[in-house]
């Protein structure tokens, strides 16, 4: 039957080349004993029409020759789990770094320059699916790697191969039901109420922090500790805009001071910690730091004797932008952990209303 | 294709997978090759798609669960596959599983 010849040729071409002879003349085998058994069923040849039929009834050749191709996956379902693991792993970390170098150059390339700012924000922002592609594709591509390996050298990098012990990581780590977290939310101090002495302890070390905070202009040693009265011979002394830092600062201390009391009157300590609150005091803390960073000129120190301008000016501005650059920084660390602090929040209240 | 008649296809499709490879295995206790093995199997009520089986018989055989050999048979070169001592073992522990999970299965209903 010249139709089930062109058929098996069609097969071939999809087929592994090693394995294509063995298999077509097997298949062939089968399918010309059962058209035999078909044509003596029916007392005749089949018409091209019921040769046509019965060949779709087979399956189309590209069909067909799939099923003789081995099982491979690009990643498989024993990978799948820590692939997955991984990659939202690298993913927040690579998401996290790169803002933090963002925020760094920002600071570094637009300083003064609002316009050169904003064009850098956008720039660091539009670069940002870029950066997490390539770091998914490396690791799709070191996963596939793997993949092959443990198809082609199952004995070394299979399921249970020595090596796979060490390439799965946490996911196949040996474990113990001893070290699961209690139940809870998954970050124990959230979950539990505090002890009254914790409580008072909150409002003692707030009072004398608050303390501390007050004395420290009248006794900059408390600070500095004996470099005090090395700062004070220094040619440079700090700009005005450290003293509204400064209140800035204790008008915070003093408003959680107070709020601690009135916890600790009303035994609201009984009660888990509020997260909101401590994301608001996250927040609030950002203030003082947003004044420095918009200090006029950008200088945070001045030189006690302006005459020393050409001298010194040099080692000024260094240490005024460093400093700048050091509080960014920190900016930078603190905006990420209220994101990261509002996002748990907010998948935290998403799951409790869909269980409710 | 509806949705549902969609998942209950793949359901279907799911269960049978296992219960094919033991069919195959139990019928070939003795020799046959691809085209009487499909119609042995059908003969018992266990229909087998062409494009399914003759695969199937490789893939078990790459795995050492059976012994195949090429032969003349009615002027007609054909390749004949039978249970290696190998697939012996694992169909007699497949055999006893699928005792344990039909008795179970009976049970429940």
């Amino acid at each position: 039957m010249e139709l089930l010849d062109r058929y098996l040729q069609a097969v071939k071409k999809h087929l592994p080349w090693r394995r294509q002879d063995d298999i077509i003349a097997e298949l062939r085998a089968n399918l010309e004993a059962q058209l035999e058994d078909k044509e003596a069923e029916l007392g005749r040849p089949l018409t091209q029409v019921e040769g046509e039929d019965w060949l779709k009834q087979i399956g189309s050749p590209i069909q067909v020759a799939a099923r003789y191709q081995r099982q491979q996956y690009l990643i498989g379902p024993a990978l799948f789990p820590t692939y997955s693991y991984i990659l939202k792993l690298v993913l927040t970390w690579a998401t996290v770094i790169y803002l933090i170098a963002g925020v760094v150059t920002i600071g570094a390339q637009g300083m003064g320059v609002e316009a050169l700012a904003a064009l850098s924000v956008l720039r660091v922002a539009l670069r940002l699916p870029w950066i997490w592609l390539i770091n998914a594709a490396i690791v799709t591509l070191i996963f596939v790697v793997i993949e092959r390996m443990s198809a082609r050298f199952p004995e070394k990098f299979g399921a249970f191969g020595p090596l796979a012990a060490h390439m799965s990581g946490p996911m196949t780590a040996p474990w113990s039901p001893i070290d699961l977290p209690p139940v809870g939310t998954g970050d124990p101090d959230w979950a539990k109420p505090r002890s009254f002495t914790r409580a008072l302890l909150g409002v003692l070390s707030g009072c004398f922090f608050l303390a501390y905070v007050l004395l420290v202009p009248h006794y900059p040693f408390l600070l500095f500790g004996p470099g005090a009265w090395y700062l004070h011979s220094l040619p440079y002394q700090l700009a005005p805009v450290w003293w509204t830092f400064y209140w800035w600062m204790v008008a915070i201390n003093v408003f959680e001071l107070a709020w601690k009391i009135v916890d600790l009157a009303r035994g609201a300590w009984q009660q888990p910690p509020n997260r909101g609150r401590h994301l608001a005091m996250h927040a609030f803390s950002l203030i003082p730091f947003g004044i420095l960073l918009a200090a006029p000129e950008h200088k945070l120190f001045l030189l006690k004797n302006p005459a020393d301008a050409a001298k010194l000016g040099g080692a000024l501005a260094a240490a005024n932008n460093g400093v700048l650059l050091a509080f960014k920084i920190v900016v930078a660390i603190v905006i990420l952990q209220l994101v990261w602090m509002g996002i748990k929040m907010g998948l935290d209240a998403y799951r409790k209303r869909v269980a409710a | 294709m509806t949705l549902r008649e969609h998942l209950f296809e793949n359901l279907r499709l799911e269960l049978r997978r296992g219960c094919l490879t033991l069919a195959v295995l139990a019928q070939l206790k003795q020799e046959h090759y691809g085209y009487t093995l499909r119609k042995a199997l059908a003969s018992r009520g266990m229909e087998i798609d062409e494009s399914t089986l003759y695969p199937l018989l490789r893939r078990l055989e790459a795995q050492g669960l059976l012994t195949s050999e090429w032969r003349e048979e009615e002027k007609r070169n054909k390749r004949f596959y039978r249970l290696s001592s190998d697939g012996e073992q694992i169909f007699a522990r497949l055999l006893e599983e699928w005792n344990q999970i039909n008795t179970s299965i009976t049970n429940l209903l």
